[in-house]
This record gives structure tokens, C-alpha cells and sequence, in this order.
């Protein structure tokens, strides 16, 4: 059943993927729109598994595997919120590969059983929690997705090269605002995400507040620099190449912090 | 024996006068709608009058049918013939369906892929439908003729990219901020093409407009042209602060703007994007500047680099619109076919049903039957009906699909057979 499913989404995510990146090297709007609505079935189809999986093991973050599938369909989610107006939908060539590639991550765990959270931790402060992170971490995914648009269309306007990637793409203003955005959203969840973290640890007895837990200090490690690139902007007015650069980094440190830990740190959090 | 025609004259073969000759006004407009009506030839008509274009679009009866609407032009307008002869073209139904669809591809436009020409098409069409002078096959034509101009529009990019050197400045703005609404531009010197890409920045919502020069009373006679804030210059450039869009053409011999100037210009608006377009020769603007973060620096040669790939690639699309035209073209045809043989099939339903009911009633009358069996009855001839009707109508509407064929010889055959005297006023030959 899970196989089945995954292996539709894959090939529906794959689609997805092909659409946005020929609609990004033709031009041809028709694709665009097909490549979208391709995404709002995958996502569907995301929604229902998700549902289905909490049915079936009981909590929908009970593994690993559940978590990156989770990722997945909140970078889609934050794809849409972007891309139902046709002229962002470029977006889509940055950020539904992501959701690709997290979703195959899934796939390829799902055997990994041993990944399970103690089912005395499966509760609704286990969802809230992960759930927060996790959709901080797409946001900030689709903010690096906007910093690389926004280094292309710079670099194509510098160059003065006017080749259709350059007509395609979003203008420098609206690249930057949306991927500054897309770091304010990131950073309001994800400080819900610790903040309930925080307060799960003094409701549950099982678990204490671990401040020098790996996945905690690269969390709030990953925290302060876009709270520190915001307060920039904010301060002296950093924005363009620079904000496009701190999402990159950003994005970097969440790649460590969700992955990076797990491999090589010691830590309490199974993801 | 309908035909599709059309009479016209556009930018490709005739001078400004002759069009202009040609041209109609709006009440020119429902006085020909009116002439063209009466006469016995025309069933249908629409008109197409922009600066560019002036042309006739007719369905007409007889095989000459653009004969008719050139003596109509050559008449109403008062033009010798012969030089509506050589100043004017004439298509008849497939080219002609083509020659519209080209059109509103913007395929035959002065500059490829220009937006105008579809509304402008839309308007003349909605001219005609409400003048009442369009038709069935018309209001096919012009409907599918405005759904191929959008199709061309967004399934290639015939119309990316500026054609020319202000409008390239004007759409490198749109790249860069995400709106000109709120975003003030600053003239420094004079000359034609920085007001006609101010001009253009204007038309686009830019909010305010600054006019610098060394002589104030050059800089106020200006700015009257954009309602614009005149400002005398001279060494000190902090008004540049408040422009996030510099178009520079001043004279000077060396460079107004360097790049330890700009970099502190943009730490004083706090590095929001700063668009800057040097016109002048010699340059007013440090190269070096565009090294500056978040500025942006063009000068004419860029634009006019820009300009000119533009138009290299809208001529590669060009090519894939072709092919769409192309393809419409031959599903039109089918289309218009397939249009020309219903009434036939009709006719046939018509006069097996009046057959049927004929001696179902005469039957009914003399065997008395329950109602429940008389229902029975009834079905049952039109099952017959339709089964006997089944294969002869699916095979003309496949006979007509396949452009191979010549649909005419079957058609004709029916109507001998059959003696469908009603249809007979209908077409009988292959259009084309």
C-alpha cells in the first residue's frame, strides 16, 4: 500500500518536475498551467496519504520517513500559496524538484522502522512541533529557491544577456521581497516550533529540556542567522544579492539540522 | 456555392495615402455594413480598419466573390480600379482563413508579435456582430481567428522581449523593481531619447519625475512635458538619492557619476535598487559603477544589443506560430466541412422521418392496437431509422475529415438519390 502510493507521487512529483523545467526552457505558457495543476494532484494525492498513514500507524510523524514526507508536502503547499498566480509559477522549477527529492528520501527510508518515536511521545505536541519546523523548513527552501532565481536574473541583467530565462523570471524587486517573505514565515514558525518544543519538555516527564542537545543548539544555531539577516535588512537596508546569499547559507544550516545531525551527532530527536 | 473572401490592403504593399483613402470611419463603418448587405452576392461580411490595415471579410455565393467586394471598395471609395488592383490583395477560403489568423497572430504586422492587432481585431469583429452584418460561418471564423492570436501569445514568445531601445529600458525596469508605481526617475541633461523613454516610464505609473539640468530654465521647459519637479544641477548630485531610475544625456566630457559617488548615493537610500541608463556619447556614467551592489547600469550600445537579439529571437518564434497557424488552419477546414454537410444529414433525418411517420400513421389507424403496443411500433421505426441512417452518416462525416478526399462526389450522389429537394440550395462542391 505505502509503495504503491509512493510510487505514484513520485511519478506524479516527477511530472511535475519535467513540466516546470520545459515550461522554464520553452516559454510556453500551456505547460506552465499543466505543470501547476499537475502539483495540485500530487498534492492531493500527498494530503490523502499523509491522512492515511495517520490512520494506519496511529500518528502521521511517527518515523523518519513520515517527517521528510511531510517536508515534501509543505514545500508543495508553499508552492501553491506562491505559484496560483501564473507569473511565479517559475518558482516551481526551484522548489517541486525539492519536493522530489524529499519525497524519494522518504521512499527510500520507509523501511527503516527502527526511526520510530516512543509511542509515549506520539501526542498532539509531538504534531504541533514538528509540524511548526517542518513548515519553517519549507519555507526557508523556497526562500533559497527565491535567492537562486534571484543570483540568475541579476547575473542575466548584469551580463546583458536577455535570453528567455531572463523574460521568465520574476523581477529583482519582487524575487527578493518574495524570498523575504518566505524567511519572516520560516522564522515565525519555527520559533513557534522550538517555543512548543520548549513547553513539551515541562508537560512530559519522560524527557527533559536539553539545551546542549545537538538538534537543539543547530536548530537555534539555523534560527539566529535569518533572525540576524532579517534584523540586517531591517537596520541598513541589506536586500538583493546579499539577502539571496543568506538564503543559500540558510538553507545550508537546515540541511545540516535536519540531516547533518542525525548522521553524525548524538541527539534525543529522532528527526 | 459559399466562399470565404477577403479584400485588403495593409502596410506590406501599399503607401500611408492609399490606406488612408481606404480607410473607413464609424459611420462609414454602418453605411458600408449597410450597402454590402444589399448586396445579392455578400451573406456575410465584417471589416477591419486600423492605420496599418484595411480589410474586407466576406461569404459570399457566386465564385468571383472578391471581385464583388473590389468593385464594392473601388466604388464606395472612389478609387480607379486598376489602382485598387495594385494596391490591394484578395484571398479565397483556405488562404483567406489563413491570411486572418496570420493577422491575428500579429505574423503579418509591422514588428512581429505587437499586441494591438488582436484587440484591434476583436473591436472590428464586435463591430460587425453588432451591425448584424456577420454570420454563422463568419462568427466561426472571427472567434477562432481571436483564439488562435491568444494561443500564438501564450504558447510562444512572439511577444517577449522590446523592439526598441525605450522600451527595452522600460521593460530592464520592470525586470529589476517589482512595480513602477511608487518609483521616482530622474532626467540629468536632455535629449529625444531620454524623454521618449521617460515618456514610456510614465505611461507605466512611475510616480514622480525629476528634471535636472545646469540651466534651471532648460530643466522647467522639460518638465512641463511629464508634470515633472525642474532641478538646476551642479556639482553635487544628492538629488540622485531620491531616483531609482537615472536616464543620463548631458554633454559633459567626462563622467558624471563614478563609483565612490554612486556607492555613497546608495548607502544613503539604503541600497534599493538603483536603474541607471547612460545615453549619452561621450558616456556620463563610470562603467566601474556597475560593480556597485543593486545598481544597474545600461548604455545605448547595451540597449541597442538588447533591441536587436530581441528581434532575432521574436523571427525564430515567428516560425513555431507558423507551424500553429498551420495546424488551425487545417482544423478549421475540417470544421467549416463538416458545417457543410450537416444540413445534408438533416435533410436525410427529415424525409425518412416523414416517410416513417407517413405510413405509421396509415398503419396505426387501420390496426388497432393497445397504446403500450402502439409504443412499441413507434420505437421501433425509429430504431429502424436510425440504424439504416447509422453507417451513411458516419461515413460522411469521415469522407469529409480526411482532407485526401473529395467529399463533393458523395454529397452529390445523396442528393440524387435521395431527392432532397430542400437541401438543394445548399453547397454541393468541395470549397476549396
Amino acid at each position: 500500500m505505502n509503495s504503491l502510493f509512493f510510487h505514484t507521487l513520485l511519478l506524479v512529483y516527477l511530472a511535475g518536475c519535467i513540466l516546470h523545467i520545459l515550461f522554464l526552457s520553452t516559454g510556453n505558457q500551456r505547460i506552465a498551467k499543466y505543470g501547476y495543476w499537475v502539483t495540485v494532484g500530487g498534492f492531493l494525492l500527498h494530503s490523502f496519504f499523509i491522512l492515511l498513514r495517520w490512520r494506519y500507524a496511529g500518528h502521521p510523524m511517527a518515523y523518519w520517513y513520515d517527517s521528510t514526507s511531510f517536508l515534501a508536502w509543505a514545500i508543495i503547499l508553499i508552492y501553491l500559496c506562491i505559484a496560483y498566480r501564473p507569473r511565479l509559477r517559475t518558482v516551481g522549477v526551484f522548489v517541486v524538484p525539492a519536493a522530489f527529492i524529499a519525497t524519494l528520501v522518504a521512499y527510500t527510508l520507509q523501511t527503516q522502522e527502527n526511526t520510530a518515536i516512543p509511542t509515549y511521545l506520539q501526542n498532539y505536541w509531538l504534531i504541533a512541533h514538528s509540524s511548526a519546523i517542518f513548515l519553517a523548513y519549507a519555507a526557508f527552501i523556497a526562500a533559497f529557491g527565491f535567492g537562486l532565481m534571484y543570483l540568475i536574473e541579476e547575473k542575466k541583467i548584469r551580463e546583458k544577456q536577455h535570453t528567455l530565462i531572463f523574460n521568465l523570471l520574476p523581477a529583482l524587486g519582487r524575487s527578493d521581497e518574495l524570498g523575504h517573505k518566505c524567511i519572516l514565515v520560516g522564522v515565525i514558525l519555527m520559533t513557534m516550533g522550538i517555543l512548543i518544543g520548549a513547553l513539551w519538555t515541562q508537560y512530559v516527564k519522560e524527557i527533559k529540556w536539553a539545551w546542549v542537545d545537538s538538534k537543539v543548539i543547530f536548530t537555534i544555531a539555523t534560527w539566529l542567522i535569518y533572525v540576524l539577516q532579517l534584523s540586517i535588512r531591517q537596520i541598513l537596508g541589506w536586500r538583493g544579492r546579499k539577502t539571496a546569499y543568506s538564503a543559500i547559507i540558510g538553507f545550508a544550516a537546515v540541511l545540516f539540522t535536519y540531516v547533518g545531525v542525525n548522521l553524525f551527532l548524538p541527539s534525543i530527536h529522532a528527526f | 456555392m459559399n466562399q470565404i473572401v477577403i479584400v485588403g490592403t495593409s502596410h506590406h504593399i501599399a503607401p500611408l495615402d492609399f490606406r488612408e483613402r481606404l480607410s473607413f470611419s464609424e459611420n462609414q463603418l454602418i453605411e458600408a455594413f449597410q450597402l454590402l448587405r444589399k448586396h445579392p452576392d455578400v451573406q456575410e461580411v465584417a471589416i477591419l480598419s486600423t492605420c496599418n490595415r484595411v480589410e474586407i471579410y466576406a461569404v459570399t455565393r457566386s465564385k468571383d466573390g472578391c471581385a464583388a467586394l473590389s468593385n464594392f471598395l473601388s466604388n464606395y471609395h472612389q478609387i480607379e480600379s486598376q489602382q485598387l488592383d495594385k494596391f490591394t490583395y484578395s484571398h479565397q477560403n483556405l488562404d483567406a482563413v489563413r491570411h486572418l489568423f496570420n493577422v491575428t497572430a500579429s505574423l503579418d504586422s509591422m514588428v512581429v508579435g505587437e499586441p494591438q492587432i488582436l484587440g484591434q481585431v476583436k473591436e472590428a469583429y464586435a463591430q460587425s456582430l453588432a451591425a448584424g452584418a456577420t454570420g454563422d460561418i463568419l462568427n466561426r471564423l472571427f472567434t477562432k481567428a481571436l483564439s488562435v492570436g491568444k494561443r500564438v501569445r501564450t504558447e510562444t514568445n512572439i511577444a517577449a522581449g522590446a523592439v526598441s531601445i525605450s522600451y527595452a529600458a522600460v521593460e530592464l525596469a520592470k525586470k529589476i523593481f517589482q512595480s513602477l508605481e511608487d518609483k521616482t526617475v530622474a532626467i540629468v541633461g536632455a535629449g529625444e531619447m531620454s524623454e521618449l523613454t521617460a515618456q514610456h516610464l510614465v505611461k507605466n505609473n512611475v510616480s514622480k519625475v525629476i528634471v535636472a539640468n545646469r540651466t534651471y530654465q532648460r530643466a522647467v521647459d522639460i518638465a512641463k512635458r511629464f508634470n515633472g519637479t525642474p532641478l538646476a544641477y551642479d556639482a553635487d548630485l544628492s538629488f540622485l538619492v531620491e531616483a531609482d531610475i537615472v536616464i543620463s544625456s548631458t554633454d559633459a566630457p567626462h563622467y558624471l557619476i563614478d563609483r565612490p559617488s554612486l556607492a555613497e548615493i546608495m548607502k544613503q537610500r539604503k541600497h534599493r535598487y538603483m536603474f541607471l541608463i547612460d545615453i549619452a556619447v561621450p558616456r556620463d556614467i563610470d562603467p566601474e559603477v556597475s560593480k556597485v551592489d543593486n545598481a544597474f547600469l545600461y548604455n545605448i550600445d547595451d540597449l541597442e544589443m538588447v533591441v536587436a537579439s530581441n528581434l532575432k529571437d521574436r523571427g525564430q518564434e515567428a516560425e513555431i506560430a507558423t507551424q500553429i497557424v498551420k495546424e488551425e488552419v487545417a482544423k478549421f477546414h475540417s470544421r467549416l466541412q463538416i458545417l457543410e454537410v450537416n444540413p445534408i444529414i438533416k435533410a436525410l433525418h427529415q424525409q425518412f422521418q416523414g416517410v416513417a411517420s407517413k405510413e405509421l400513421g396509415t398503419c396505426l389507424d387501420k390496426a388497432q392496437l393497445t397504446p403500450k403496443q402502439q409504443k412499441m411500433v413507434e420505437a421501433m421505426t425509429q430504431s429502424i431509422i436510425k440504424k439504416l441512417l447509422h453507417q451513411p452518416t458516419a461515413h460522411l462525416r469521415q469522407t469529409v475529415n480526411d482532407a485526401n478526399n473529395d467529399h463533393a462526389q458523395y454529397v452529390h450522389a445523396l442528393y440524387e438519390m435521395f431527392g432532397l429537394e430542400q437541401a438543394k440550395d445548399l453547397d454541393t462542391e468541395n470549397t476549396d
